[in-house]
């Protein structure tokens, strides 16, 4: 039972959808609006668990004195304070948690992709080697493109952009076109084991 | 910025932001308490905004109004499922988590497969083979044909259930030659990406910290 | 040969400074490379263009801050592109934490064209789920977002009244940093809606989006901080703003960013070939 229903709740639903699609008439739509407003209210629930992971794990790092125990206090001070401002003062123009993103968190999310760009040119001077053919070939497309797609590509040359207009566009989408398809057909069948119950994983453990 | 309209409030702030920025960037000389700081920080921040935002755009909205004020008992059944996901904290029926899983699995899998054929196979194969515009010229025509090749020599690349003979090698190997000018391009785009990320943030150090730059 | 072994022995923390001197130099000294736009960015253009007024522009903020420098500049210049023409616009995202940037994006732009919450535009904020929002918009969008992101009834805002679904939307366009993002729209919205979609993406996935373009299932690419510039220029070009352009400004910056990333790739070549040369030729 505790394998089955979840299974069977799986196999209802996905064979609910994949039929909906085809199906227009006016019940179907309507099974179809109730069951968009379930899962968009289940789905929001799964913050919990999120919250929850990260809140026990803060915590006992804190019980436990574990190392860097005290950046754990700097987590837990600010999901509580920013919880409490946000839930407390909405999320309207010019509320404490609008002032809280802009001046917190972008400019700590933004900064951290920004250093990204010191360790790529770092990894582009240690690593990009050609030392194949293939490495070659794949080396020549990124000059191409990296000038080609830049103002100064066209000071160089006028051919530069149309090279790496070219490059994107024929090439880059064969070969894009064919990850698609590979990517596409793999989901397809994952989504039918998942549906069908060949796929059991998200069950996780347990004796049944 | 327009300078004139600058309050003290917004000026602290904007040291702080600065402030945070350097934080983060000191990562790159080596880790350190400032940078694990501003890193503990944001991680709380993020997860506090997570609340406050899911409460106010979706939980009070969609779910506290319509059940509480309006009586519409139907939204039980949303919400009982969405309660199991605490099943997770309690050892004896942590397995009716298993029950919201189930529910959503199967539904975006099911919504998957129809969206997928359509969006990623059909129409691909429809521009792969169909599209108005090679035949309106000469080269139109040529570079399609080209995409074409490389997509059957990148799927052929591709299939590894069978052992390859002499063709479908030269085939594969065509498909490799146009996957690496295809990762030539990405990392040729990527690479734009990265500096783009770090200009973003040297701006706003030269332009609303420091008003070095207008 | 010992100055080639050098070359490839460079300390990380000298090219970490290079790299910082050469971004930082051209914003505060620019040379004034300019941005033409590509066909792609034209097409995103002209496809807005052609809304007429009155009628709404649909824009999904599907970024976070990470992705800010290339993603916000296109918002702010398509949403100035929109209230220059007196198109309604839309705006809703898929990402969570990207929901501050709109209301940041909105309330600093709006003023410009004075521009009013609820006539001019609606800001729906972010919903759970992301499927059942891209599918049920194009059922209902008062069923996908009963409320807008500020709790108001969406029945009770006034340019909400003529917009039912995606039929009602001549033009939708999804700024991506990733998934969920442009791919998700154009397979349940386009696929069973029919939607006309452009994107806006970053760099890192604009090679990925070429398929798409090629099919016409998207309506013209903004390509990373290059495509938002070019973007920037037209808007320009058409005299709908007179704002700076941050995304133009950055173009001297990136070129050299590039320029330097190229020289890098060769000298490590270099070094790399020569230290092999050498090593060889001690074994021989």
């Amino acid at each position: 039972m505790q394998r089955t229903i979840p299974l069977a709740l799986c196999l209802g639903f996905g064979i609910f959808m994949i039929i909906q699609f085809f199906i227009p008439h006016p019940v179907s739509n309507a099974a179809y609006d109730i069951v968009l407003k379930w899962i968009r209210l289940i789905t929001i629930f799964a913050l919990v668990l999120g919250v929850g992971s990260l809140s026990m794990h803060h915590t006992t790092k804190i019980r436990r004195k574990i190392t860097g125990w005290q950046y754990s206090i700097v987590t837990i001070i600010g999901v509580i304070v920013t919880a409490v401002i946000g839930l407390v003062g909405g999320v309207g123009r010019g509320s404490g948690l609008q002032v809280i993103f802009q001046n917190i968190f972008i400019p700590v999310n933004a900064t951290m992709f920004s250093i990204l760009a010191f360790y790529m040119a770092s990894a582009a001077y240690r690593a990009f080697r050609a030392r194949t053919k293939e490495a070659t070939i794949l080396l020549i497309a990124a000059f191409i493109v990296m000038l080609g797609m830049v103002p100064i590509g066209s000071a160089i040359s006028k051919r530069l952009p149309e090279l790496a207009e070219w490059i994107l566009t024929v090439p880059n989408t064969a070969a894009k076109r064919g990850i698609i398809f590979g990517l596409a057909l793999g989901s397809i069948a994952t989504s039918l084991k998942i549906i069908l119950g060949i796929e059991r994983g998200w069950l996780g453990g347990g004796r049944q | 910025m327009n300078s004139a309209h600058i309050t003290l409030a917004q000026i602290i702030w904007i040291w702080i932001g600065a402030f945070l920025t350097f934080c983060i960037f000191s990562f790159l000389y080596k880790d350190n308490p400032l940078y694990r700081f501003a890193e503990h920080l944001f991680v709380g921040v993020s997860v506090g905004y997570s609340i406050s935002i899911s409460y106010h755009n979706v939980l009070y909205p969609d779910l506290i109004v319509p059940l509480f004020k309006h009586g519409q008992l139907l939204n039980i059944i949303p919400l009982l499922f969405g309660l199991c996901y605490f099943a997770r904290f309690i050892p004896q029926v942590s397995w009716l988590i298993r029950l919201p899983m189930g529910l959503v699995l199967g539904f975006g899998a099911g919504a998957s497969i129809p969206a997928t054929l359509q969006a990623s196979i059909i129409k691909q194969i429809q521009g792969a083979v169909l599209t108005p515009n090679i035949f309106k010229h000469w080269d139109f025509f040529v570079w399609a044909l080209i995409t074409f090749i490389g997509l059957i020599c990148v799927v052929t690349y591709f299939y590894f259930s069978k052992e390859r003979n002499k063709v479908t090698k030269l085939v594969a190997e065509g498909g490799v030659i146009f996957l690496m000018v295809g990762f030539g391009a990405s990392f040729g785009y990527t690479v734009m990406a990265r500096i783009s990320l770090l200009i973003g943030r040297f701006q706003f150090l030269l332009r609303d910290w420091l008003h070095i730059i207008k | 040969m010992k100055f080639f072994e050098i070359l490839g022995k460079i300390d990380r923390k000298i090219i970490f400074i290079i790299l910082a001197v050469v971004v930082i130099i051209p914003l505060i000294k620019p040379f004034g490379l300019i941005s033409k736009a590509s066909s792609r960015a034209q097409s995103v253009f002209d496809a807005v263009d052609a809304i007429p007024a009155g009628k709404p522009l649909m824009i999904s903020i599907d970024f976070d801050p990470a992705s800010m420098p290339e993603l916000y500049p296109m918002l702010t210049a398509i949403l100035r592109h929109a209230f220059a023409k007196d198109v309604k616009v839309v705006v809703l995202g898929l990402w969570l934490t990207g929901m501050g940037l709109g209301e940041q994006a909105l309330a600093t732009v709006s003023q410009e064209y004075n521009k009013e919450y609820g006539k001019d535009y609606v800001f729906l904020g972010w919903k759970s789920g992301i499927l059942p929002v891209v599918l049920g918009m194009g059922e209902d969008i008062k069923k996908a977002y009963p409320a807008d992101n500020y709790g108001t009834p969406l029945e009770s805002i006034p340019m909400m009244q003529s917009i039912k679904n995606y039929r009602d939307i001549p033009f939708f366009i999804s700024l991506s940093a990733g998934s969920a993002g442009y791919e998700t729209w154009i397979a349940y919205a386009q696929s069973r809606y029919g939607l006309k979609i452009g994107a806006g993406v970053t760099a890192v996935s604009a090679a990925d989006a070429y398929p798409y373009l090629q099919t016409g299932q998207l309506t013209g690419l903004l390509g990373g901080m290059k495509g938002a510039s070019e973007y920037e220029f037209l808007v320009k070009q058409k005299g709908y703003t007179n704002q700076f352009s941050p995304a133009s400004q950055a173009m001297d910056a990136q070129s050299l960013g590039h320029l330097l990333i190229l020289i890098l790739i060769v000298l490590g070549n270099i070094g790399y070939f020569f230290t092999r040369h050498s090593s060889r030729k001690e074994q021989q």
